[in-house]
């Protein structure tokens, strides 16, 4: 590619990248303005095809309050629960160290600390996070914390000398139009919700995304950990594209609150 | 990890670059005569100028010069901000260790003025040397370096705490430091609102040729720069330039710093950084990676999450690799 090419090419990207704020690239409308594309094909797509969910994403549910089913509380609104067959299938022993943590949930929750959420928590924790995708993986940054997770999708496998990691290890493969995210390598340090459900270091998580329509994805995560549930089961949220104007992540490192007035110097 | 591994050409196509960058490193050298490297944090004594131009190297599918990787200063930490080799002023540790003289150690970061110091109005550089008097014994909270209890680096801080991976996507620059993540917009869109401050500020960038031009706003001034104690406070602009070398093995950052609550004139900061690529071997400061596990064996660097304030250290903790427990 000659310099001048690449220098059109360039100012062509940018007027695209500009348009593309207002409106998400279509791929299946190129070249064919006036026909209607099949619904399939009109999500915004990478260089190599695959669905590209590249934008800044939000659940509206009440999902984060707490996954399974519950009438308003003073400190939580209600919401129907996402989790599918209502009730996570805890172990007896589990379901009491639920209990507690409900009890304590007001102080033990690890987000009251801005710890990093885990997964799948980030993703519908309410506040915006943000996903930049290459053909070799997708780059979430998350808001909150502003932490961020990789997700490969260039063939690689999980690690052969993992370790115990906060967002785990995930490992992706596109089934059709689906990413199929395989997360497991995780701590046990995190929560699930603010309502106390949790998970132990033997976490694994099957995570599948994909497009209802360019501006929604349908998230799901089947979880399983033998030490803490009887089966796996499976939780779903719908993930809504933020479009507001110049919409942007505001970083949160909210861990900082309890120190930052110290700085600067003032005169 | 050697010196020389940072310094040769990764192929024979990236040596016909190298070429381009070598009249002015020439002329670096003549002005500042390379010493034998040492080896950890301090790699270079001097560094070459880049000079802005067209860009030659390879390009992303949007246009934009391909400088997408892992990446780390060569002078030294953020122990020390005028002298990146001289070590914290007042470390018991080194108290009595004689420097040799100043021109054998890597140049002030404070390329102007000329004679290398942050031009601090007086209160302000009351304030530095307060903070740094108290470095070793911080008696209030204000003298413990925010970077101590996790916060993020900020600007210009991160550029010289630990390497980090650029990774680049239609629109955007994106920085993933070992405290904290930057975000660079290159779609235009206008700055937020002059009432949010923010760690790592808020950043508006564009490419000229080889180098990428960023507005920084929006500063809440609390990451100081170093544990020297400079800093800037929440009016600050920053124009920062990115100069990256024709063989797309090394770039300069070079930021003109405009604050009238703090300084007496703008002043310009210069940073030298280095690539790191599959070929270097993990050093445990500058490049701190994993090789991926691919069923083919192909060779892919890969970064672990950073974890901080979680783990309760005060240094960034950052997961290698190594179990857990």
């Amino acid at each position: 590619m000659t310099t001048t090419t690449t220098r059109r090419a360039f100012g062509l990207a940018l007027l695209c990248a500009t348009l593309a704020t207002a409106l998400p690239p279509l791929a299946g409308a190129a070249g064919s303005s006036t026909a209607k594309a099949p619904r399939a094909e009109r999500i915004p797509r990478l260089a190599n095809g695959k669905p590209d969910f590249s934008g800044i994403w939000q659940t509206t549910s009440a999902a984060d309050y707490d996954l399974e089913p519950h009438a308003t509380r003073k400190d939580a609104p209600p919401g129907p629960g996402i989790v599918e067959g209502d009730a996570i299938p805890y172990l007896p022993k589990a379901l009491e160290q639920r209990r507690k943590n409900f009890e304590a949930r007001n102080s033990a929750d690890p987000r009251l600390k801005c710890f990093t959420l885990g997964v799948p928590r980030g993703i519908y924790y309410p506040e915006p996070f943000q996903i930049f995708q290459r053909e070799r993986d997708l780059t979430l940054l998350f808001q909150f914390g502003h932490s961020v997770r990789t997700i490969h999708t260039n063939g690689t496998d999980h690690p052969k000398v993992p370790n115990d990691w906060w967002l785990g290890d995930s490992r992706a493969r596109w089934e059709g139009d689906t990413l199929v995210v395989d997360a497991k390598h995780f701590n046990d340090e995190t929560w699930l919700d603010r309502a106390g459900n949790f998970h132990s270091d033997a976490l694994h998580v099957v995570e599948r995304w994909r497009y209802l329509d360019a501006n929604t994805i349908e998230y799901k995560a089947t979880l399983d950990d033998p030490q803490v549930y009887s089966r796996p089961w499976t939780l779903g949220v719908l993930l809504h594209r933020h479009r507001e104007k110049n919409f942007q992540l505001i970083e949160n490192y909210c861990y900082t609150l309890d120190y930052d007035p110290h700085y600067p110097p003032k005169p | 990890m050697t010196h020389e591994n940072h310094r040769r050409p990764r192929s024979a196509a990236l040596a016909v670059g190298l070429l381009a960058i070598l009249p002015v490193l020439a002329a670096a050298q003549q002005a500042a005569p390379r010493t034998p490297p040492t080896r950890g944090i301090f790699i270079e004594k001097s560094f070459p100028a880049i000079e802005s131009g067209k860009w030659s190297g390879p390009r992303l599918a949007d246009g934009q010069p391909d400088v997408q990787g892992h990446w780390s200063n060569t002078v030294g930490n953020h122990n020390n901000w005028t002298d990146p080799q001289g070590g914290i002023p007042g470390d018991p540790q080194t108290r009595n260790r004689k420097l040799g003289p100043r021109a054998e150690r890597a140049p002030s970061r404070v390329s102007d003025p000329a004679d290398g110091q942050v031009p601090f109005q007086p209160w302000a550089k009351a304030a530095q040397e307060d903070f740094l008097a108290h470095f070793f014994n911080p008696t209030e909270p204000k003298y413990i370096e925010p970077l101590a209890r996790c916060a993020p680096g900020g600007v210009p801080k991160s550029f010289i705490w630990h390497g980090y991976e650029i990774r680049q996507f239609p629109g955007y620059v994106v920085f993933l430091f070992n405290s904290g993540t930057r975000v660079i917009h290159l779609d235009g869109k206008p700055h937020l609102p002059a009432a949010i401050k923010l760690w790592n500020a808020d950043s508006r960038g564009h490419w000229e040729g080889n180098t990428l031009v960023v507005d920084v706003t929006n500063n809440n001034g609390k990451a100081l720069f170093g544990r020297t104690g400079e800093f800037a406070s929440e009016n600050a602009h920053i124009e920062e330039r990115y100069i990256f070398s024709a063989d797309g093995t090394r770039y300069n950052y070079v930021a003109r710093i405009t604050d009238p609550t703090v300084y007496t004139r703008p002043w310009t900061a210069t940073i030298p950084a280095v690539r790191y690529t599959a070929k270097d071997a993990p050093d445990g400061w500058h490049f701190e990676t994993t090789l991926a596990n691919h069923p083919k064996g192909e060779v892919i660097v890969e970064r672990d999450e950073r974890i901080c304030v979680e783990n309760n250290g005060g240094f960034g903790n950052v997961a290698t690799g190594t179990p857990a427990r």
